[in-house]
This record gives C-alpha cells, structure tokens and sequence, in this order.
C-alpha cells in the first residue's frame, strides 16, 4: 500500500483511480487509512462479496488472501489481471505505469 | 473460483467505502481507469 501511495500522483496523471478492497470492516479500514495517510479509496468487503467476484485467492496454508490487481480501463473493459501467487507478489509501479502509458481503451 | 478475463466487461459491483459513501464501479465509466487493488489484509 505504501508503494501505491508513493507514486499515486503518477496514478492521477493518467486518469486512474485507485481503489483497495479488502475483507477488514470499516472500522478497520478507517484506522489504517489514517495511520497511513492514504489518499485513494477504501472499499470494506466484510462479506467478500466482490473479492468473490473478482476471485481473490485464500491459501489457507499461507494463512491469508493473495493479492490481486485488476485495471479496468475507460469503457468498462478489462486490461490487466494479477492473481499473486503469495503474499509478496505484487507488480511493480513501474509496469502497471507503463501499462497505463499504452492502455487505448476497448469499446465495450 | 471465477476469475476475471483480459479484455471482458468488468463485473459491476457496488459497496460502501469506509466514510459511508456509495461506491459504483461502472459510475467511473467514460470518466477513468480504476485500478482494483485486492489487499493481502492489513490487521
């Protein structure tokens, strides 16, 4: 999360809003955003119902969801997919910038 | 599991965020890419 907000102006640049779901309930939520002065969105999902439906990973061996991210772009397509395979993997900015550099929206 | 798929619609979904404000996916539609960031959990 920290990475993201270090270049979240690199975000704003080319029209891109970030927006983190999560299981935690709001509360939860509300406490680290302020702790960490986050600047992007914050959806609590307590029910998992969009995690579900964007198919979030549990590895109940590493004990936790995996990290995903998904870029859907102007018209509503979508144009990049990352399921990590464990709790580190996550792209770095630099790709996903580079993606949105060359992203040409798909009309739906 | 369904998982998304490259260049598909993306599946609408709506929430609250944690202020109590309504969330609609496709309200950012012909307005700006989103970037869906699935945490790893952060408790």
């Amino acid at each position: 999360m920290a990475q993201l907000r270090q270049d979240f102006n690199e975000f704003v640049k080319r029209q891109t809003k970030i927006v983190v779901v999560g299981q935690e309930d709001g509360g939860a939520f509300a406490a680290y955003w302020r702790e960490n002065e986050l600047p992007f969105t914050g959806l609590p999902d307590p029910k998992a119902s969009v995690l579900r439906l964007y198919g979030q990973e549990v590895n109940l061996f590493k004990l936790g969801r995996m990290p995903a991210q998904v870029i859907i772009d102007i018209a509503g397509m979508v144009r990049y997919v990352h399921y990590g395979h464990d709790m580190t993997d996550i792209p770095p900015n630099d790709e996903i910038l580079a993606l949105l550099d060359d992203l040409i929206p798909i009309p739906a | 599991m369904p998982k998304v798929s490259l260049n598909t619609p993306a599946p609408d979904f709506s929430l609250e965020d944690f202020h109590g404000q309504s969330f609609r996916l496709s309200d950012y539609r012909d307005k700006s890419n989103v970037m869906l960031v699935f945490n790893r959990g952060f408790i």
